[in-house]
């Protein structure tokens, strides 16, 4: 059935093709900015200013980091490292917990849920968790108060449910279950095998919370081997002494840094991994967030 | 007690042996059961009865000796009365200046309000004698809760004299009868009720917690990482809520520190408080209400797109600045608003205009800061709603179409009204976590610049410097985290209740 447009339809067309090129726009322009900042001559950043299209072309900026690309290097190494670690440990307890709540002969079931539930709506409060990890656990300074608090959330406890009990029906299970399999066998033969998206959208979600963290380090971090690489930008951004370190590495006087384009250069450095991969898995976090829309 | 314990397995032997008829077996178990929760009920009350004020818990013994040893002030002496009940004992904290007895005492607290909610949902629940599907199971779980914290409080109550005793050097704090008291009432309770429970749950094949382990092991075996994540992540950081209520020096330490009552609180009101809550509740709910209209708005346009790749690419873009962190944040926002090299200003110049000062002009932010939230999370939101129009059954519109609708009107009549329930879900949500409020987005735009805190200045970013740099303040940081949790959690259930009343598909528990 086709039906002829009105004229509704054509100024509805315009609105939106506008509208959305518009948002599209905006959106992407700060990224353009930045990149094309860390293109341009520190020279010409300090006499003209930022802009959006670059002018005098240069690669300087990138020339100064991977001059001593040490400290980078050890933040690259350690963000890999935190987000390796956190979101393979994580991912198994998400995986075996959303597992146990979703069996309904687990009698608890509603009371682990709801225990799980109550965190995301009270807590102690930062001072306090902050506290825990640092004076009572002593964790100052570990890189485990860097990954450890961040491996699991309800939120994804929830989604995870959400995932196993829509890809594994309950008569499968029930049928195993009368063939003699027991728990073990149930998860890790029957569910682990068909939870491939609902496990890569959780690890992402994962994985990126990591990556972009720089909250952690700013709180346990008593050294800068053990930092974050979004917190390396971070302090870079605020007190350059990176950049003083920097220039005392290859011998450069602080007066002729190109510290501008450097904090943007750093900037795209320190993204890069995330959106060059972004595009690849997209259609994971936009399946996450569909189970997890669906279900409320 | 005997006659209150046979369980049916039981009667039904000895009736067997005697030849009895049915209903003689069966009011023995209604007169038994009667007499129970009777006896268990009377165990409840007196137990909500020594926990009344009138009655002493603890009796100061050796008073003297013990304010010479504290070094009390001459003018909180007096203070230090003769007796305590359960629930005041952090006043002879405070006016003894002993803090180290302090979260002990805050403990002890909580166990009694929580023993005399226990005592009071038994006895009504008793009386009110009402049976559900599983029998008297609901009756007996309630009674078994309000024994086990009678015991417990009871015993709490004997351990802190003990405790005081060693910190203190000296028997200052003895425990009176009626602690002695409710344990023995609370225990005799609670082997009644027990009794009988067993009995019950034979009838409806339930069965208690240690078959439960023994059954699935492997499931509890598989929870246990879960339990200690939460446990040392935020289960027990709450007992440091106490820090709310104690003001902090190196000398004391965390615990040990005096416990100053309401203090903090009221130095936070009588200071930031106000200010702080202002801001975070008006931003929070500018970026819940304009955030998710402008979701909805773009995840209409998008569905409506035809084309192909323009509809993909749209749809990248705008998700795109979910993925990147907020420091990245930061450098855009430097990057467009810098005073010497900022896009904006370098424009402003090339054109021949004056500079603006952005960073010294609390005026431009709270915008600055909504158009910032928006763009980090337009794509988001938009999934969402893009996910809940995709569901829409597509007869709707085409039945519409057919009546001679056009696109606005399929819009406001078929598409809007669809997506109501997962706007009021998602609202749900945003609302409980309006007093948390995206510290990130603030402490990134904002970091320590002084001069806008007055209008920028959140709850988190408040807490978050005093942990950061004030380590004196910790009570204060405390207190403000404290009260920014009850709030929230206030806030949370009362919605939640009230939209359960209108509508509960919607409600989240």
């Amino acid at each position: 059935m086709k039906i002829k447009k009105g004229p509704a339809s054509i100024i509805f067309n315009i609105i939106s093709y506008t509208l959305l090129t518009l948002g599209s726009i905006g959106c992407v322009i700060p990224f353009i900015m930045i990149l094309s900042g860390s293109f341009t001559d520190n020279k010409t950043i300090l006499t003209k200013g930022y802009s959006l299209l670059p002018r005098d072309v240069t690669i300087s900026a990138y020339q100064t980091i991977f001059k001593a690309p040490q400290d980078i290097l050890q933040a690259y190494k350690m963000t890999f490292f935190y987000t390796g670690v956190g979101t393979a440990i994580g991912l198994m307890m998400i995986t075996m917990t959303a597992y146990v709540i979703s069996r309904k002969e687990f009698k608890y079931r509603n009371t682990v849920s709801f225990l799980i539930y109550f965190t995301s709506i009270f807590g102690g409060g930062t001072i306090p968790w902050y506290l825990m990890y640092s004076s009572v656990l002593g964790l100052k300074g570990s890189t485990l108060a860097i990954w450890f608090p961040a491996l699991m959330s309800p939120f994804l406890v929830i989604l995870m449910r959400t995932f196993i009990v829509g890809s594994v029906p309950d008569a499968i299970t029930e049928s195993a279950k009368i063939d003699g399999a027991g728990h073990v066998t149930i998860f890790s033969r029957i569910v682990m095998p068909v939870l491939g998206p609902g496990l890569a959208t959780i690890g992402l979600f994962l994985a990126l919370g990591y990556w972009n963290d720089w909250y952690r380090s700013s709180m346990f971090s008593t050294d800068s081997t053990t930092w974050e690489l979004q917190f390396y930008l971070y302090d870079l951004l605020n007190a350059s002494t990176a950049i003083k370190q920097m220039s005392q590495n290859i011998g450069i006087v602080t007066g002729d840094l190109p510290t501008q384009s450097v904090k943007l250069a750093m900037a795209v450095v320190s993204t890069g991994p995330v959106l060059l991969f972004y595009p690849f898995v997209q259609k994971y976090f936009v399946s996450g967030i569909t189970v997890g829309a669906v279900k409320g | 007690m005997k006659e209150v314990g046979l369980s049916r397995a039981d009667v039904s032997a000895k009736d067997k042996a005697k030849g009895s008829g049915l209903v003689e077996r069966l009011n023995a178990q209604v007169a038994g059961r009667k007499l129970g929760i009777l006896l268990s009920m009377a165990a409840s009350a007196i137990t909500l009865l020594t926990m009344l004020p009138l009655f002493n818990w603890f009796k100061i013994v050796n008073g003297y000796k013990l304010v010479k040893k504290l070094k009390v002030a001459a003018d909180e002496v007096a203070k230090l009365k003769g007796g305590y009940s359960v629930f005041n004992m952090l006043s002879f904290v405070q006016h003894s200046g002993a803090g180290i007895l302090g979260l002990f005492a805050m403990m002890m607290l909580i166990l009694a309000c929580a023993c005399l909610y226990f005592q009071i949902v038994y006895i009504v629940k008793g009386a009110l004698n009402k049976t559900d599907k599983k029998g008297y199971l609901g009756i007996y779980g309630a009674g078994e809760a309000a024994m086990l914290f009678g015991v417990l409080t009871g015993c709490v109550a004997l351990i802190f004299a003990a405790f005081a005793k060693k910190n203190l050097g000296l028997e200052a704090i003895r425990p009176t009868v009626f602690v002695y008291l409710v344990i023995a009432v609370s225990v005799i309770g609670y082997v009644i009720v027990k009794n009988m429970q067993v009995a019950e749950r034979r009838i409806y094949h339930e069965h208690g917690l240690l078959m439960e382990i023994k059954k699935n092991w492997v499931l509890f075996l598989m929870l246990v990482p879960t339990f200690v994540y939460f446990l040392i992540n935020n289960y027990l950081p709450m007992a440091g809520v106490y820090y709310a209520f104690t003001q902090f020096n190196f000398r004391d330490g965390l615990w040990a520190s005096p416990f100053v009552g309401f203090k903090n609180f009221e130095y936070l009101v009588s200071a930031d408080l106000f200010r702080l809550t202002r801001n975070t509740v008006l931003y929070n709910v500018v970026f819940i209400l304009l955030g998710n209209a402008l979701q909805i708005v773009f995840a209409i346009l998008v569905s409506q797109i035809t084309v192909k790749w323009f509809k993909k690419s749209a749809q990248t873009l705008m998700f795109m600045p979910y993925f990147v962190s907020f420091v990245i944040l930061k450098v855009i926002i430097y990057n467009i608003f810098e005073y010497q090299y900022g896009v904006i200003n370098t424009l402003i110049t090339s054109l021949g205009g004056e500079r603006i000062d952005f960073y010294n002009t609390p005026l431009y932010w709270p915008f600055l800061i909504t158009i910032f939230f928006i763009w980090k999370n337009i794509g988001y939101g938009m999934v969402v709603y893009l996910a809940t129009i995709m569901g829409i059954d597509a007869e709707l519109y085409d039945a519409a179409k057919v009546d001679g609708a056009n696109i606005f009107q399929q819009i406001r009549f078929i598409t809007l009204p669809q997506l109501k329930p997962t706007f009021i879900i998602l609202l749900l949500y945003a609302l409980g976590g309006i007093m948390k409020g995206q510290f990130e987005l603030f402490y990134q735009m904002i970091g320590n610049n002084g001069v806008l805190y007055n209008i920028t200045d959140i709850l988190d970013t408040y807490v978050y410097r005093i942990a950061m740099t004030q380590p004196l303040s910790i009570g204060l940081g405390t207190a403000a985290g404290l009260y920014q949790s009850v709030f929230g959690f206030v806030l949370i259930v009362v919605t939640n209740w009230v939209v359960k009343r209108k509508n509960a598909e919607y409600a989240l528990f």
